[in-house]
Parts: C-alpha cells; sequence; structure tokens
C-alpha cells in the first residue's frame, strides 16, 4: 500500500477562458474535459485523464492536491489511519469528483490545505501508440512538458505538517532547511524515489507557492524561457539550480497570479536515506544556488 | 515490500588492475574497499558501499546481479517464493559479503545468479550531508552518478519474465514480439524507470550490458568525447532507444564486458499499459535513429 505520485492539482482563476488559454497554448496541455466552471487539463506523456483542473472562481490559489494510490483498498487503509489520527475524512464515488476522476477520499492537512487520494482515474493514454511507438509525438504546441512533478505549499508549522505527512502519510524526508532556532523553515518529501514530490515553506496556511512539471533537461528550460518570453509571460527567475534537490529551474506566473514552475535533475532516494540538511545562514544557496540569495518576491508571494 | 532497484552488478575480469584503471580514470567511479582478488567501486551520487564488484578470474564472465529490497524482512517473503518456485536459496549471513548484511541468492530459469539484500552498508554519497553543492568538483572521466539497469540474456524470454513478475513483482513497460508472437525481449521495472531488468533471448546465464544513468543528453556527448579519447571500443552511438526512448552509447571495458550510458525514458506507474514492438519494426524499436541492429550487438554478450 502506498501513494504513488502527485495525480493533479485543482486551483481557482478568475478567468477561466484565458487561464485554458494559457494552459493550453503556452505550456501546451491538453484539454480532456469541460464544464461551465472547470476545465480538466493533462500533459502528453500522462496517460490519466488529468493532473491540472482550473476551476472559476473570483480568487487564485489551490482548491485541493490529488495524490494517486496504487490499490483501491489503499483508499480504505489510509482512511482508517487518518480517522484513527483524528482527522475527518470523506469519501467520493467513481466519478463524483468530476470526469474520468475515479474513487477518492479528502482530508485536510493541519495547515488546511486540502488533499485528495485517488484511485482508479480513467486512463487516456499518452499522445503515442502503444505499438511501435516514436519516442516523442510531433507538433507540440508551447514548451510541452511530459508530466506534472511536484507542488510546494506555505504553511505556518512546516515541522508539524511535515511530521503529519511523514507519521500519517508515510512520506519521506530528504531535505530541510533547519532556523537557528532549530525549527524546520523549509522541508522537501518524496514517495517515489525522487528529490521531492512535495515541499513546504513558512509562510501562510492554505497557501500555494507553486506546481511544477518536469522537464527532460537543462535545455527544455531554456526553452521553456524563450517560449514564456515569447508570449509575453511575467518570468519570476532565470533558469537557475537549487542546492536543496539539486534541480535546475524556472520560476514564473499564470495569467491569474499561480506561480509555475519547470525542473528538472535532482536525484534518486531509497526510503531510508537520512536526509540532507541546510542551516539558516545556507538558505540563500539551499534556494538559488547560483545567486545566493532568495528575493523578496519568492519569499512572500504566494497563491 | 519490494525490490527498490538494481544495487550491485559482480564480474569477473581477466586483469584486475586493467579493469580498475578504466572503471576508476575513464569512467570515474570510486573505488571504496579493495581485498585480494576483488575491487569494490560506487559511482559518486550514490549512498551504498558499492554497485559493482570486480573480482579476477580466469575468464571474463557475469558473476550475480544484485537488487536491494525495501525491509529485511523482504528476504524472508522472496526466499519463501522461490524455493516455491522451484529454485534453491542460499542465505548469506553478515560478515560473508564486504560492505552488505544478510542476502539470499538463487539462480534464476534462465541461468544467472541473482541476490537480493536489504543491509547495504551507507558509506555516503561524495557531497556533504549538510549545505552540500549540487555536485562535486574533480571527478574523473564519464562521473556518471548512479548505476541504473542491467540487460540479461535468456534461451526463454518469455519464461523468464513470468519469473521475476510473479516472484518479485516486476512490471512489464515494453515487449518486442516476434513473427509467432512469442516475447524475444521484454523489459520490466520496480523503480517508476522504463526499466530495471531487461531480458532478451540469448545464451542461459549471459550479461548483455550493465549501464549507468547520465543526467541528459549534453552528458552523454561528453561521455563519447571521453570514451574516445581513452581509445574505448564504442558499440554503438551515440543514439536514441525506440523502447524506453532512452539516449545511449555502447562500449566495450578492456576486457570484453558491455556497458552503456543511458538517459532519458519515462516515468511509469504501476499500471502503466505495456508497449508492444513487433518484429518488422525491431530496428528503430533498438536503435531508432538507425533504424537497424549491428550483428555485433545482437550476438556479443558475456
Amino acid at each position: 500500500m502506498s501513494i504513488l505520485r502527485l495525480s493533479h492539482v485543482e486551483i481557482r482563476v478568475p478567468d477561466l477562458e484565458l487561464a485554458t488559454a494559457y494552459y493550453t497554448e503556452v505550456v501546451g496541455m491538453y484539454e480532456t474535459a469541460r464544464e461551465p466552471d472547470r476545465v480538466f487539463l493533462k500533459c502528453w506523456d500522462e496517460h490519466q485523464h488529468h493532473s491540472l483542473i482550473l476551476t472559476f472562481a473570483p480568487t487564485y490559489g489551490l482548491n485541493h492536491m490529488g495524490w494517486k494510490v496504487e490499490h483501491s483498498s489503499d483508499l480504505d487503509d489510509y482512511a482508517e489511519r487518518l480517522e484513527a489520527a483524528g482527522v475527518a475524512v470523506t469519501r467520493y464515488a467513481d466519478g463524483q469528483g468530476g470526469p474520468g476522476h475515479g474513487e477518492s477520499i479528502r482530508f485536510s492537512l493541519p495547515s488546511g490545505h486540502v488533499m485528495e487520494l485517488v484511485h482508479g482515474m480513467e486512463q487516456v493514454g499518452n499522445l503515442l501508440p502503444n505499438t511501435n511507438p516514436p519516442p516523442r509525438p510531433m507538433g507540440l504546441v508551447g514548451f510541452a512538458p511530459p508530466r506534472i512533478d511536484h507542488i510546494f505549499l506555505t504553511c505556518e508549522d512546516v515541522g508539524l505538517n511535515t511530521r503529519f505527512l511523514v507519521d500519517v502519510l508515510g512520506f519521506h524526508l530528504t531535505e530541510q532547511i533547519v532556523g537557528e532556532d532549530g525549527f524546520q523553515v523549509a522541508t522537501w518529501l518524496e514517495v517515489s524515489h525522487a528529490s521531492h514530490d512535495i515541499a513546504l515553506v513558512t509562510g501562510q496556511d492554505r497557501g500555494l507557492h507553486h506546481f511544477a512539471w518536469w522537464v527532460d533537461d537543462w535545455n527544455a528550460i531554456r526553452d521553456t524561457a524563450d517560449t514564456l518570453a515569447y508570449h509575453g509571460v511575467r518570468i519570476e527567475t532565470n533558469p537557475t539550480r537549487h542546492g536543496a534537490t539539486r534541480g535546475h529551474c524556472l520560476y514564473f506566473f499564470d495569467p491569474a497570479g499561480n506561480r509555475n514552475e519547470v525542473f528538472t535533475g535532482g536525484y534518486v532516494v531509497d526510503p531510508d536515506e537520512p536526509a540532507v540538511t541546510w542551516t539558516e545562514s545556507e538558505m540563500g544557496r539551499a534556494i538559488f544556488y547560483y545567486d545566493g540569495v532568495v528575493n523578496q518576491r519568492f519569499l512572500t508571494v504566494h497563491s | 515490500m519490494g525490490i527498490l532497484r538494481l544495487g550491485h552488478v559482480d564480474v569477473t575480469v581477466t586483469d584486475l588492475d586493467l579493469a580498475t584503471a578504466y572503471y576508476t580514470e575513464v569512467i570515474g567511479l570510486l573505488e571504496t574497499e579493495r581485498d585480494e582478488d576483488s575491487v569494490y567501486l560506487k559511482c559518486w551520487d550514490e549512498p551504498n558501499h558499492h554497485s559493482l564488484r570486480l573480482t579476477y578470474g580466469p575468464r571474463v564472465g557475469f558473476d550475480q546481479m544484485s537488487f536491494r529490497v525495501e525491509h529485511e524482512s523482504d528476504l524472508d517473503v522472496f526466499e519463501n517464493r522461490v524455493q516455491k518456485w522451484g529454485y534453491p536459496v542460499r542465505r548469506v549471513s553478515k560478515g560473508e559479503a564486504v560492505g552488505q548484511g544478510e542476502s539470499i541468492r538463487f539462480e534464476t530459469p534462465s541461468g544467472q545468479q541473482m541476490e537480493l539484500v536489504h543491509d547495504m552498508e551507507m558509506v555516503g554519497r561524495a557531497t556533504a550531508p549538510i549545505n552540500p553543492a549540487p555536485f562535486v568538483e574533480g571527478l574523473k572521466g564519464i562521473a556518471p552518478p548512479r548505476l541504473d539497469h542491467l540487460l540479461v540474456t535468456a534461451e526463454e524470454v518469455g519464461d523468464s519474465a513470468k519469473f521475476y513478475m510473479d516472484v518479485f513483482g516486476f512490471r512489464l513497460t515494453e515487449q518486442l514480439l516476434d513473427g509467432a508472437g512469442h516475447q524475444s525481449a521484454v523489459w520490466m521495472e520496480t523503480s517508476h524507470s522504463p526499466h530495471d531488468l531487461a531480458i532478451v533471448t540469448g545464451k542461459n546465464g549471459g550479461l548483455h550490458h550493465f549501464a549507468w544513468w547520465l543526467d541528459d543528453w549534453d552528458h552523454v556527448r561528453r561521455s563519447a568525447d571521453i570514451l574516445a579519447y581513452n581509445g574505448i571500443q564504442i558499440d554503438v552511438g551515440p543514439t536514441r532507444h525506440g523502447i524506453t526512448r532512452g539516449n545511449t552509447i555502447y562500449f566495450f571495458d578492456p576486457l570484453g564486458t558491455r556497458n552503456e550510458v543511458f538517459t532519458g525514458g519515462y516515468r511509469p506507474d504501476p499500471d502503466f499499459p505495456t508497449i508492444t514492438w513487433t518484429e518488422d519494426s525491431i530496428g528503430r524499436a533498438v536503435f531508432y535513429y538507425e533504424g537497424e541492429l549491428n550483428q555485433r550487438f545482437m550476438s556479443v554478450h558475456t
């Protein structure tokens, strides 16, 4: 029984048409379903029905994040574990969460973020045939990341929420920034042998700092920057490198103000490897290794 | 519960000093231990004691492949399952093998020696545990961050694949079918990668190659430069696989064992639908740019 990976993110956008145009034309995701107030999107190499849901709302931010579990019975096991820890769990039947969505349970982290565990989302296939496929499709639009990668949340008590993810949900801590007072300022955790599937940084509860797509390599990060600049998208941080996770990255904002990232690199970990620790004095390099300092906007702006 | 990844590959070499020089200077592995007839090596970004063991012997060969399991108790479960399949299992106790604790060893239906181990000595990555730089200065050679996968040969690929899937839970990501619809090669994973273990039709007990992971295509080019500079025989590449979509170079160590550097691919979930390649597309399946196989690639193994 296990959580496999980040499955999808549902974000609020005040202009559904504008957001859809951005996520399909600039990012290059594919629309798989549409309702009056919601649009469902996936990346080209994803097999599942959606990895991003845009929901019309007067403001921006995160409605919920979904995580894929391996077996249907995992939902019962996690529900039991969560309820034993005093967490209220709501169950959703197959399809109740939207077209192609599968069955799920929902609950809140101590920080108030709504988390969903989902199984049985419809498999719509990637853009390649299952027999003799070429290594990539031709004619992709935008920077066309192959898949969603991770999510980064803000919360008031990073330590408390990290313990919740580790103790109740079985996440593995890979890196942490520890303040001079001994408290965790930021943490990175994984369930899929990656450097991180989720990260938490000190800030407002329920906040979304960003969600990220995977891209192939450093060259793809440059291509993404070209695409973003061409379309007039606001780039927040130029192509650079993280100390924590070692990944290469680029940050930018969708038209509603939700922060996006493209990410590549990092490392592979076994579940029992001890966490890497960053001290507060090296926080600049932990976040942006080349610059060595974190800009104020990166620390304060979230959705 | 289950197999996490390929832990180490053990090969026999006829010249231990020459092989060690190649694997440390050209590949850029780090020597972690040496005894009378064996050298233990790891990649710079691997935390465990070794991922390659070279042992002196009169003939080049493949000693065993060792996979790491998640929990110590997994050894009991797998011991039981392998025995039920009809293969004897040997327990290797802590202290018997260098750099690792208790393990189980057995022969697979296709004649390879396989080991499962949980407790590998942690020697740490070459980066620091506190405020680490994202890379290491002064590495030699290609310096791949880690071991990635291996490809073995088997007379009956289908039976062999069934053993790995039923006993250990390997998942079939891709398969190459012959004209009669039988599997002539299979790719299987346990770690959300396109393959941790692959099997191709050939002699039982054989090793076709083992591969290291590289960061990206740029690192593949740099590897080709380093191999050519050092006079290493390149078998194929740099090129791309249709199967796994990876970018690759194949080459031989000075004693004849085939090596590969690999990057790319995709990230399958356990319910990933298996990709099938048909015999008429075998060229593109294996080498996507060339569209055809060379005879050496098909016939040479150790």
